[in-house]
């Protein structure tokens, strides 16, 4: 037995197991370790003071995080459907231009180059209600209320999608715009030789070649936009009244400034709960459609 | 673009307005020196950054470096909202063998033993040059853990000709029945914030409305309205009639369009950023915006009035203050320890507080209170003159710590999401306040108060 685990396949992977060992299985065991306990980041001592399912319990009953959850489900369908929508439209338009579409492309990928702190800035202070660009501009067109874009109940939420949409919609485009530029030609030119108009070719031969990079994409960015914390903690820190609270806000909330990690470690194994869903599902669909293809 | 030009503004004004301010090298005013040969020792640091901290450092430490030979290593520099994150990350990877960081009152008693008692390393006769409750206020557990670089309480700042207009005058003794003058009352304070109001182009007041600053703004209010955040058991008490009408004066505003609507999302630069651009009546804060406020950058400059924090139905003042402050951590090496007190030595001592107090921060030591306000009114300063004197008063008779336990910020993150859920509407000052005494108490429980 032990010579097996020495011959030289084993030895041969044993750097990859060892790296992934350290990088991603110890952490994942050690948070999940302090779940289970009231582990506060300023007293390290309290690592060994297990509370068995005590976090997991409470969290069953806290409101606040059901809530956060529901948010964050909320959130991620809107974004990924309308990223989804714009990237589609905009790797179409690209795809049907024939002159300086490379210029192009660079120039839908800025919007990725920023920061998302940057991001959050910028759009914070364009929504700003007193002198933010939006509130000014339409002053100009004689109207005479100061919009809470921030603050409102509907308008924060809806704020923070734009400035996530604006920034992440051309992950889509350009997996899209790839999924297009392989697609056969001859299907499509069968199609109009035998008298279908556009959108009929749009529908039964370009989107079903789509879908796999479809899925492949909201995949990617629903652990992406699972996972929102940056752009939401810049623009308005969750707030006002927990009105764009997201999980990943009120878990580094809790667990950095409240210090409160074992807590916080629990919230997070139950939030994997929803990446795990979004990535079940959309995987279920690419395998799908890689068969309604004859793909494997 | 307007706020980006701003916030540039403000930076340049402080940096400029800072370095402008002659440091004399010799430290002439200094009772007590702690330079030393520490050439090949360099100390690590992490310190509070930022447009009104940096200015300090960039004057003391060169100084430091070439009149000591030692070297100082700034491994981070950021806000104290971030630099409390790195802390308490610090503390659980055990990386706390760094000499000296930044602290502040309210937030030192969150991190533990981690601080070595500065009692035995700085001489007391030094110590003795600090407002004695200040040292009480960096004392933890009895020890004292850190030394206080400048404090900070709010007054009220309001421009000064909207107050002596004539027209104003009559309008508002008509609708109120009382002469025009800077609010003595939080009711005052409120009748004339609406009576200012013309939004969106101009606002009666502000407040800073998210996070421990919202929550510091409520517990004065509490405090001011007669009532406590907690009982002498620590059980939670500000959901009590003081707490809500502390709660209720902050709905009022808001429902009143006497504040911008997007209030509950600022923080200290866009309160003192939209005072200086002229479309707020009155404001609170700091001293240390004062000399940004009268400055010919600012819209308002030359046009500034103070008055002390206006008074609550309790008769008090609001005085939620507390100090930045420098410590040295436990886990710096002992032969850097001398070294380590010399640097917070230069960075808190007479030459270091007259040149923050003359930017309008408020000193710690006793006698700089004194010798600023003798600088100020003669160079005929009135401004600054009157800036002392009024924050002199309020830190010794209106100044209170919040309390100075290791759930403050936790409680803070409970308590203000709740206030701005009052605010904006989502619940009733009682039912909001409910909700946080009952969290905040469970909070109190398990952390073994009672």
């Amino acid at each position: 037995m032990g010579r097996k685990i020495f011959r030289s396949p084993v030895m041969l992977i044993m750097p990859s197991i060892l790296a992934i060992g350290f990088v991603i299985i110890i952490p994942l065991i050690f948070s999940f370790y302090t779940s289970f306990t009231s582990y506060k980041l300023t007293r390290p001592d309290s690592l060994f003071n297990f509370v068995g399912l005590r976090n997991y319990e409470r969290l069953i009953d806290n409101a606040k995080f059901w809530y956060a959850f529901g948010r964050t489900i909320l959130f991620l369908a809107v974004v990924l459907n309308l990223e989804l929508l714009f990237g589609l439209g905009i790797a179409l338009l690209i795809n049907k231009i024939t002159w300086g579409q490379r210029t192009l492309r660079t120039i839908m990928m800025f919007p990725m180059m920023f920061s998302p702190i940057l991001v959050g800035f910028q759009w914070k202070y364009i929504f700003n209600d007193n002198i933010g660009l939006l509130n000014n501009f339409l002053y100009l067109f004689g109207y005479e209320s100061a919009i809470p874009w921030l603050i409102d109940k509907y308008l924060a939420m809806g704020s923070i999608m734009v400035a996530e949409i604006w920034a992440n919609t051309s992950i889509f485009a350009i997996l899209l715009l790839a999924g297009l530029l392989g697609i056969p030609r001859d299907p499509i030119e069968a199609a109009r030789v035998d008298g279908c108009n556009s959108w009929q070719v749009f529908k039964n031969i370009t989107l079903p070649f789509l879908m796999p990079f479809v899925f492949i994409a909201l995949t990617i960015r629903s652990l992406d936009v699972g996972r929102a914390y940056d752009i939401v903690h810049i623009m308005t820190g969750g707030g006002p009244a927990m009105r764009t609270e997201l999980l990943w806000t009120m878990i580094a909330r809790i667990g950095y400034k409240d210090a409160n990690m074992g807590f916080a470690n629990a919230m997070s194994y139950v939030s994997i709960i929803l990446s795990i869903a979004f990535t079940y599902y959309f995987f279920t669909k690419l395998v799908a459609a890689r068969r309604d293809l004859g793909q494997q | 673009m307007k706020l980006f030009k701003s916030i540039l503004t403000v930076i340049s004004v402080f940096s400029l307005s800072f370095s402008a301010f002659a440091v004399d090298k010799s430290f002439p005013n200094d009772k007590v020196a702690m330079w030393g040969d520490f050439s090949g020792i360099t100390l690590d640091v992490k310190l509070i950054g930022g447009a009104p901290y940096d200015p300090l450092y960039e004057v003391m430490i060169p100084i430091w470096e070439e009149k000591t030979g030692g070297k100082v290593s700034i491994l981070s520099k950021k806000s104290h909202f971030e630099l409390d994150k790195e802390i308490k990350q610090d503390i659980a990877a055990g990386n706390i063998s760094y000499c000296v960081v930044s602290n502040h009152t309210s937030f030192a008693t969150q991190y533990g033993d981690i601080y070595r008692d500065l009692n035995g390393i700085v001489p007391g006769d030094f110590l003795a040059e600090f407002v004695p409750l200040v040292l009480e206020h960096s004392t933890v557990d009895g020890r004292l853990v850190q030394l206080p670089q400048h404090s900070d309480v709010s007054n009220l700042w309001y421009i000064k000709s909207i107050y002596e207009d004539e027209d104003n005058k009559k309008r508002f003794k008509a609708e109120y029945g009382y002469d025009l003058a800077p609010p003595e009352t939080l009711d005052q304070w409120k009748e004339q914030a609406i009576f200012w109001s013309d939004p969106p182009n101009f606002y009666g007041t502000q407040y800073v409305g998210k996070e421990e600053a919202i929550t510091g703004r409520f517990y004065e209010l509490v405090i001011a309205e007669g009532g406590a955040l907690f009982d002498d058991e620590w059980r939670p008490t500000f959901n009590d009639e003081a707490g809500q009408r502390a709660l209720q004066w902050f709905v009022d505003l808001y429902n009143a369009q006497a504040v911008p609507a997007g209030v509950l999302n600022y923080l200290w630069d866009e309160t003192g950023l939209g005072f200086a651009s002229g479309t707020v009546a009155l404001n609170l804060d700091w001293g240390g915006w004062g000399a940004y406020f009268n400055s010919a950058d600012s819209k308002i400059g030359g046009d500034v009035g103070l008055v002390r924090f206006p008074m609550g139905s309790g008769g008090k003042r609001g005085g939620w203050s507390g100090s930045h402050t420098y410590s040295i951590l436990n886990g710096c090496p002992e032969e850097n320890l001398e070294a380590a007190a010399s640097l917070i030595w230069i960075l808190t001592n007479h030459e270091a507080q007259m040149h923050e107090a003359r930017g309008g921060k408020l000193p710690t030591m006793t006698r700089v209170w004194d010798d600023i306000a003798g600088e100020m009114n003669a160079e005929g300063n009135a401004f600054m003159s009157d800036l002392f004197s009024t924050f002199k008063a309020s830190m010794a008779e209106d100044a209170f710590t919040p309390p100075l336990i290791p759930e403050w910020i936790p409680f803070s993150n409970i308590i203000f999401p709740e206030l701005q859920a009052a605010i904006v509407g989502d619940k009733t000052v009682k039912e909001a306040l409910d909700a946080a005494a009952k969290e905040t108490d469970y909070l109190m429980q398990d952390a073994g108060y009672y």
